[in-house]
């Protein structure tokens, strides 16, 4: 048992409990939390004379640990090529913890994330999320899968038309071949259940199984789009199927956000901070998460490591409140909201009795920049300490 | 006449003047201090008692050359044919109107270092510009601050991998040192009125062989650095560098040279295995130690309006703020041959600064108003 005392805690599902104590059981649960815990017989007292304790980073969209963090060419496993619809991969057989990205995370204050394969297909593949402490990856796992990637916009139409000189080659195209697949997933589907009616036996289709999951609502459809014309196609495919989806990166969010208010969209938004590398996030900007958020949007932020390197994850967090969002309601969108959109908030996304201890230490306001993470736990252990230089 | 009244004015030469004012004329700073009597007729720009700094200088960037939100029309950084480039001159790449400029008025950037890619071995001459709102270029460049060089990984696998030399660190360093010995008997002919055939990469190396001209040299892994020092040495050059991402493995050889080095993009991941150790060690232990440093965001790979927030970052990993505000105006200034007239707030220097809503460092603070030479570039909406 692990008592920590003497802390500024900061459960998100509540207000900041100053002097706050919170008790970790030996399984790396949130045993108690509040002001007035007793000491357990044998438990470790930890005093934190007065520091800041967070809930542990939930990166909701992230390729830690299938990018490559300075390995070069060696290390990038994010798009299978070339074939431009391929749900039968996924994020969880790229995974490398023992990648440096993984101790970034860590050091960046995240213990959880879920990690995606690339956008440079139309339907990318699964999607899980895991914590970021570990040797061998399925033990890590949280979830999985916790949804199927696509892509519109930019990077499908750069990879296989320009590139490859193969369908998709537009934006047009792009949509088509998403449609066109869960048309067949749906004749799949028709398959199973008519073979199921008549006792047949049923012989299952790797490259169909994802999208049935998708169809099913067993897993969100989680569709890269930057540009608002990219969000609005992703918002028309979705609401035709009827699916459960995100809107991943969300650039242009802010010249339509009451429009994805209305749609009731989910934006994980990001990754923040970007030099507008490309066209299509020509119109991006740091005010993104504010606009949303004011306009009733339910948002995530993002790092897409290494796109935002993820360890300044919390620094996106202080740069998208100062356009007026406050502490809790940014925090809460690095750490509850994504655990709730993944389905994964009854183990992580807030400091609550029963949840997994997974909490950051920092010496200061969450976003002052006189703050620095000084440990991270996943669990009641420390996995990270700041280094001394 | 401009008077900026009730400024809490951190000129970062000479301490903080709290209640201060400052006057300037013709573009420059005229007069600053606790007690300066407001001129008639002048125009006034009160403070509020906010924080009023010298404008922040990017001292490497590719601002306008390599242009935001453009994709491929934009890139006009890298002239990646040869890689002996020297004759190429970033004044002929930048667009003034290109979207990154707006971001760096926005962000209270006021002088902006340009300089060309790390494709070739020799790229080309970088300059200086101010974020003056201009169309015209040459309105706002003040100087050409160096020749652009670059050694590791880039030049080798841009050329290597079209079966062209150098392919290898050594070929690097081979084909600098050919290009680099061919400028130097060039001028040597000249001198001695042999009137030599015109070549166009010896003709544009002439103001580095005479050291009119520093060398930046890109180098990230602690060898290029070493190798980068030799080189210069043995030519007798004048350079500073560029990235230094490794310089945390070689304080000391830093400070046995006097290197002064932009460090950066601090905040950007490991992209390549020449930087795969980026972190703010090196100008944490920099700073520590003495070498002269400013922070880089090499805007394009990490956004220019984000250097600020660098600094920041280095404060909450340990260093102390007066020294990382430093290093993203008068060390800069220094880094590209301009600390005589940007980087603080002094009699003499241009006028170029920011009025922040908060304290400067902070990652919740904004640009309120950024003034270029006299001239308001830019004024936040506050609603």
């Amino acid at each position: 048992m692990l008592l920590l005392k003497n802390a500024k805690i900061y459960p998100i599902t509540g207000h900041v409990i100053e002097n706050g104590q919170m008790l970790i059981d030996d399984n790396g649960k949130i045993k108690a939390i509040g002001t007035q815990i007793k000491t357990p017989a044998g438990a470790n007292e930890l005093d934190l004379a007065g520091k800041t304790v967070l809930p542990g980073l939930v990166d909701i969209h992230s390729h830690v640990g299938i990018w490559g963090d300075g390995e070069g060419p060696t290390g990038y496993d994010g798009n299978e090529k070339p074939a431009p619809v391929n749900p039968k991969i996924s994020a969880l057989d790229a995974a490398n913890p023992w990648q440096r990205s993984f101790a970034g995370a860590r050091e960046g204050g995240i213990t959880t994330l879920q990690i995606l394969p690339g956008s440079g297909n139309p339907i990318g593949g699964l999607a899980f999320a895991c914590k970021t402490v570990g040797t061998i990856i399925d033990d890590m796992v949280i979830k999985n899968p916790t949804g199927l990637k696509g892509a519109l916009g930019e990077n499908p139409k750069k990879n296989h038309g320009q590139n490859l000189k193969h369908a998709p080659s537009t934006r047009m195209g792009t949509a088509s071949m998403i449609k066109g697949y869960f048309e067949q997933v749906k004749r799949y589907l028709d398959k199973q259940e008519k073979a199921a009616a008549a006792g047949q036996a049923f012989y299952k289709d790797l490259q169909y199984e994802p999208g049935a999951m998708v169809l099913k609502k067993e897993i969100p459809f989680r569709v890269h789009a930057h540009r608002h014309d990219d969000i609005v196609t992703a918002v028309r495919l979705c609401e035709e199927l009827g699916v459960n989806y995100t809107i991943e990166h969300c650039t242009d969010g802010h010249l339509i956000a009451d429009f994805l208010a209305e749609h009731q969209v989910t934006a994980c938004v990001g990754p923040g901070l970007s030099p507008s590398s490309k066209v299509e996030t020509a119109n991006f900007t740091d005010a993104n998460p504010a606009i949303l958020h004011r306009a009733g949007v339910k948002v995530c932020l993002m790092t897409d490591h290494p796109f935002l390197n993820c360890r300044h994850f919390i620094v996106y967090g202080a740069i998208s409140s100062k356009y007026g969002i406050s502490v809790n309601d940014t925090l809460k969108m690095m750490t509850l909201n994504p655990a709730e959109e993944l389905g994964i908030a009854d183990r992580v996304g807030s400091l609550e009795v029963g949840k997994d201890a997974d909490f950051i230490i920092l010496n200061g306001h969450p976003f002052s920049y006189k703050t620095a993470i000084e440990a991270t736990y996943i669990e009641g252990k420390k996995v990270w300490e700041l280094p001394v230089i | 006449m401009l008077a900026v009244i009730n400024a809490r004015l951190e000129t970062v030469a000479n301490g903080v003047i709290e209640k201060g004012t400052m006057l300037v004329k013709d573009g420059k700073i005229v007069e600053l201090g606790a007690n300066v009597q407001v001129p008639e007729g002048a125009k006034i720009i009160d403070a509020f008692s906010r924080t009023v700094t010298p404008g922040i200088i990017e001292a490497h960037c590719h601002a306008g050359i390599n242009e935001k939100g453009v994709g491929w029309e934009g890139r006009d950084s890298n002239e990646s044919t040869s890689p002996i480039t020297p004759w190429c001159n970033a004044r002929d790449g930048i667009n003034m109107l290109a979207a990154d400029f707006d971001e760096f008025r926005e962000a209270g950037i006021t002088t902006a270092g340009v300089l060309p890619g790390s494709a070739n071995l020799l790229g080309g001459i970088a300059v200086a510009v101010k974020t003056k709102k201009t169309t015209i270029v040459d309105e706002a460049m003040i100087a050409e601050i160096g020749m652009k060089s670059a050694f590791g990984e880039n030049p080798k696998k841009n050329y290597g991998g079209k079966n062209k030399s150098p392919s290898t660190r050594m070929g690097n360093a081979a084909v600098m040192r050919e290009a680099l010995s061919k400028a130097k008997q060039y001028l040597q002919r000249k001198e001695n009125g042999e009137n030599p055939k015109f070549d166009k990469n010896s003709e544009a190396l002439i103001p580095v062989i005479e050291q009119k001209i520093p060398l930046l040299i890109h180098c990230h892994r602690a060898d290029d650095i070493v190798t980068a020092a030799r080189i210069c040495q043995e030519y007798d050059l004048k350079y500073v560098l560029e990235h230094v991402t490794e310089g945390h493995l070689l304080v000391d050889f830093i400070l046995k040279h006097d290197i002064d080095s932009a460090v950066g993009p601090t905040m950007q991941y490991g992209s390549k295995v020449e930087n795969k150790d980026r972190d703010f060690r090196t100008p944490i232990l920099f700073a520590r130690h003495g070498a002269k440093f400013c922070f880089t965001t090499d805007h394009g790979v990490v956004a220019g309006r984000h250097l600020r927030t660098t600094a920041g970052i280095a404060v909450s990993k340990g260093m102390c703020p007066e020294v990382a505000f430093k290093a993203i105006t008068l060390n800069a200034a220094r880094h590209i041959g301009l600390e005589d007239s940007v980087g603080s707030l002094e009699v003499g220097k241009d006028a170029d600064f920011v009025v922040w809503s908060g304290d400067p460092l902070a990652f919740t603070t904004f640009a309120d108003i950024t003034v270029v030479e006299g001239k308001v570039v830019y004024e936040r909406e506050v609603l």
